[in-house]
């Protein structure tokens, strides 16, 4: 991005954005305060208090032992955020409504992700 | 009998300090998220502003957005945020337009109305923003008001990928990564944005 055109047009989205009044300002500190506050909800993380540390690394050891015995495939590569199943199947991607894909699809592949 | 004495030695390692790490895990993400979304909050409401023509529709669009991060995503790496959180955006806006849509198509059109004053009086809310002098502001306000304009009506891909590029800054692969489509139609979306924004505002600018 390099021409002044493009310059000129970031600069006053730029001084706009600095306009914004004390209250959107606030608003939106509101909004990020009541987000993060979703990270430390306990129910988050109610299962910690039961379980042990070193019973915990017990468990997985086992239940990596029984799993890989059970044949279970290989792991799933690392999704990159495009490839997100859950943000494809919340997208509702306007790209794949116009190309004609089933929605269907996408809310199926969420499910299979989340179990 | 060894690996008895293991599990005994597993066993009574105090609870405190496992949580105590994650605690302090925790924390640093807390921070770090802090950070991230106070470094994106006002970009990102003046671009859902544009694309919804409605302070309040913006404000919750921007919420749920941070929301929708910090509850399925904060635990991946940071610099997967910005184009995670511009793509949850993108699809929250997209989501609210249908709606509107769906209600009445003229809504679109409307002229972009303030919030409704519903709260106590807040002298940090009333704080005036900065003022850069009579003259000066006379002329950013023509500029804001002609340029909020027509990318306000730009097409909603083309201005997704405007916005996203010029002004939040994102590279073409984290502006493709945050719409959902290839690198190529970043570039094709972008070119045609700036023709249409040129040949209406090259005057002006």
């Amino acid at each position: 991005m390099s021409d002044d055109f493009e310059k000129r047009t970031q600069e006053v989205l730029e001084e706009s954005t600095a306009r914004l009044d004390g209250r959107t300002r606030s608003r939106l500190t509101q909004a990020r305060h009541a987000a993060l506050a979703e990270l430390a909800r306990p129910e988050r993380h109610w299962w910690r208090s039961y379980v042990p540390a070193g019973a915990a690394a017990a468990v997985a050891v086992l239940a990596v032992v029984i799993w890989s015995g059970q044949g279970v495939g290989p792991a799933p590569t690392a999704l990159s955020p495009v490839d997100d199943l859950e943000l494809l199947a919340d997208a509702e991607s306007q790209e794949f409504v116009d190309d004609g894909e089933d929605l269907e699809f996408y809310e199926w592949a969420a499910g299979e992700t989340e179990s | 009998m060894t690996a008895f004495v293991t599990l005994a030695g597993v066993y009574s390692t105090p609870v405190f300090n496992g949580e105590r790490s994650r605690d302090q895990d925790l924390m640093t993400t807390s921070r770090a998220l802090d950070q991230f979304l106070s470094s994106v909050e006002k970009r990102a409401f003046k671009i859902a502003q544009l694309g919804l023509r409605n302070d309040d529709d913006a404000l919750d669009a921007v919420q749920d957005s941070m929301m929708k991060l910090v509850q399925s995503y904060a635990s991946r790496a940071a610099e997967e945020w910005r184009p995670l959180f511009y793509r949850i955006l993108a699809n929250r806006i997209r989501d609210m337009q249908r709606r509107r849509t769906v209600r009445g198509r003229i809504m679109a059109w409307l002229p972009v109305r303030d919030a409704e004053d519903e709260e106590d009086f807040d002298p940090v809310a009333q704080a005036p923003s900065h003022d850069p002098g009579p003259a000066k502001r006379l002329e950013l306000d023509e500029a804001i008001g002609v340029l909020e304009a027509a990318v306000a009506e730009l097409p909603p891909r083309q201005q997704q990928a405007f916005l996203l590029r010029n002004f939040e800054g994102l590279d073409v692969g984290e502006t493709a990564s945050a719409m959902g489509c290839s690198e190529g139609s970043v570039k094709t979306h972008y070119f045609r944005a700036l023709e249409s924004l040129r040949a209406r505002l090259g005057e002006v600018f």
